[in-house]
């Protein structure tokens, strides 16, 4: 098997005296959905902004596309291409819904950036349609849509998503979820998706299930016992 | 009396508008509310009116473009790598940035032969409008501040280091995270922000006089302006700048000019009470 794209060792991470996170061993391959799921607490949020650079690392190692990355800071790691599109405030609410997007190509060549915006287009019609509206303005479901354009904009190999169902009705979550997996086959990016909603299970290859900042678990998703996972949640 | 009122209070919010512009500019995207600000754009003022034998529009640009580095320095080298530190809060850029107008003001006695000068402008004559007559220059002022504000707009929206400044003031988090530089963009703002201040001296000193007190009087004025138009909130900051200015004329005209700062303070008091985050809103309160 290849070697993986991202590969995380020990890592421990948190705020103030607390250590959120207490030795997590991760990997993510090329062109693979990888879904971190566990409950509220569980550290999700603080293991992706530990990955990005974010918040400072105590412990660990962080290795990305071969090279150690610990130290960087977020930019370096964001031009060697990898991202994270966070649970709040994940759009910039008062510019219209393509200044979104082509701001989020900030790093990329104006032809790329085209290219990729016929993508996004092509992937969620209804940003088009919306393209001169106030992203402040749009609905739960556009909003999510549009953060998840702005990740594919940002042309990064490695796209990080914290919560993309949040706040989202069953019928748009399935389809955003399916968008997701169509975002893997077209353009080979990694996925690393943090998540509570178990309909991850239906897109994602593995699934590392995180419990009070230690990975309880980690399988191929057709592996895996569905009841685990709710075991997870409901701590039975 | 009522137009004679109007006018004067538009010129004199069109002024006040441009120190505005820098205060909205630096505060809203920067987050540090600069108060030196005032004095750094007295400092472009002087610088201006020092080179005035090389030429008016040369002595401008120079006056405008020196405070620019100023602004950029100021926030590269003692601002940001100051907001990293766990103890920055606004107590502490309020105490650096009052301690560094005291420097400016400083270095402006130090470098320059005269305390108070006025920067000597071609004079345009009277305009008339109905029975009332003001300099043609004032107009002039007034025009200048309208341009820079449209240009400000105009750079935010075509320009890749505009959309990346109105990115880094709506959400410093995913600015940050999608890869624009964002210390860099702190920097452009605040020299920007500088820059501005300066032509608002410059005018300033054009039709009054200039000296350390306008400075400060600028920069606390822009200041308050600013918040009460909604802190980053460029035309909220006009909006407040003309209603401020009409305020002023007409509380001289009624009240006479010692009144002016009671009515304009009183307001400011009673608006930070009703409306904390200013009369457009922000996203920033004080």
């Amino acid at each position: 098997m290849a070697e993986p794209i991202l590969r995380v060792t020990n890592l421990v991470a948190g705020y103030g005296p607390i250590s959120v996170i207490k030795g997590i061993d991760f990997n993510a391959y090329e062109g693979e959905i990888v879904g971190l799921v566990g409950p509220n607490g569980a550290g999700k949020t603080t293991f992706l902004e530990a990955l990005v650079g974010n918040i400072e690392i105590r412990e660990g190692q962080i290795h990305f596309l071969d090279k150690r990355i610990e130290g960087m800071s977020v930019m370096k790691r964001r031009k060697m291409g990898m991202v994270l599109m966070p649970q709040e405030d994940y759009i910039f609410p008062f510019m219209p819904v393509k200044r979104n997007l082509q701001v989020a190509a900030v790093l990329s060549r104006d032809e790329e950036k085209e290219e990729s915006l016929d993508f996004v287009y092509g992937l969620f019609p209804v940003l088009k349609e919306r393209e001169r509206q106030i992203a402040d303005t749009l609905s739960g479901g556009e909003r999510k849509m549009l953060s998840v354009g702005m990740g594919i904009m940002t042309n990064a190999r490695v796209i990080l998503i914290d919560e993309p169902s949040i706040g989202l009705a069953p019928k748009i979550v399935t389809a955003l979820f399916e968008n997701l997996k169509m975002i893997k086959e077209e353009t080979g990016k990694t996925l690393i998706l943090a998540e509570q909603n178990v309909k991850i299970l239906k897109i994602a290859d593995r699934i590392f299930g995180l419990e009070a900042g230690k990975i309880r678990f980690c399988e191929k998703t057709e592996d895996l016992d569905e009841a685990v996972v709710k075991e997870l949640y409901m701590g039975e | 009396m009522i137009l004679d009122g109007l006018i004067n209070g538009l010129i004199m919010g069109g002024i006040l508008s441009l120190p505005v512009l820098g205060v909205a500019v630096v505060y809203g995207i920067t987050g540090v509310p600069n108060f030196a600000i005032g004095l750094i754009g007295v400092f472009g003022g002087f610088t201006t009116w020092y080179f005035l034998s090389v030429g008016l529009p040369l002595a401008i640009l120079i006056g405008i473009g020196i405070c620019f580095p100023i602004g950029y320095l100021l926030q590269g080298v003692l601002l940001t790598p100051l907001s990293r530190k766990k103890e920055a809060d606004s107590t502490l850029f309020f105490l650096i940035t009052i301690s560094f107008g005291f420097i400016v003001e400083g270095a402006i006695r130090s470098v320059f032969p005269k305390p108070t000068i006025s920067i000597a402008f071609p004079r345009l004559g009277a305009i008339h409008i109905g029975d009332v007559s003001a300099d043609g220059f004032k107009f002039v002022a007034l025009f200048v501040a309208v341009v820079a504000l449209i240009a400000i707009r105009l750079l935010e929206q075509h320009t890749k280091a505009g959309r990346s400044l109105q990115a880094t003031s709506q959400n410093l988090k995913l600015a940050t995270l999608i890869g624009i530089n964002t210390n860099q963009v702190f920097s452009l703002a605040h020299g920007a922000g500088c820059s501005l201040a300066a032509v608002g001296a410059i005018f300033w000193g054009a039709l009054y006089t200039l000296d350390m007190g306008t400075g400060w009087h600028l920069g606390f004025m822009g200041f308050i302006i600013a918040v009460i138009g909604g802190i980053g909130n460029i035309w909220g900051g006009l909006i407040s700048a003309l209603l401020m200015g009409m305020v002023m004329s007409f509380a001289g005209y009624f009240l006479g000019g010692v009144w002016q700062s009671v009515i304009l303070y009183g307001i400011v008091i009673l608006v930070l009470i009703i409306s904390p985050r200013g009369i457009l809103g922000s996203e920033r309160s004080i």
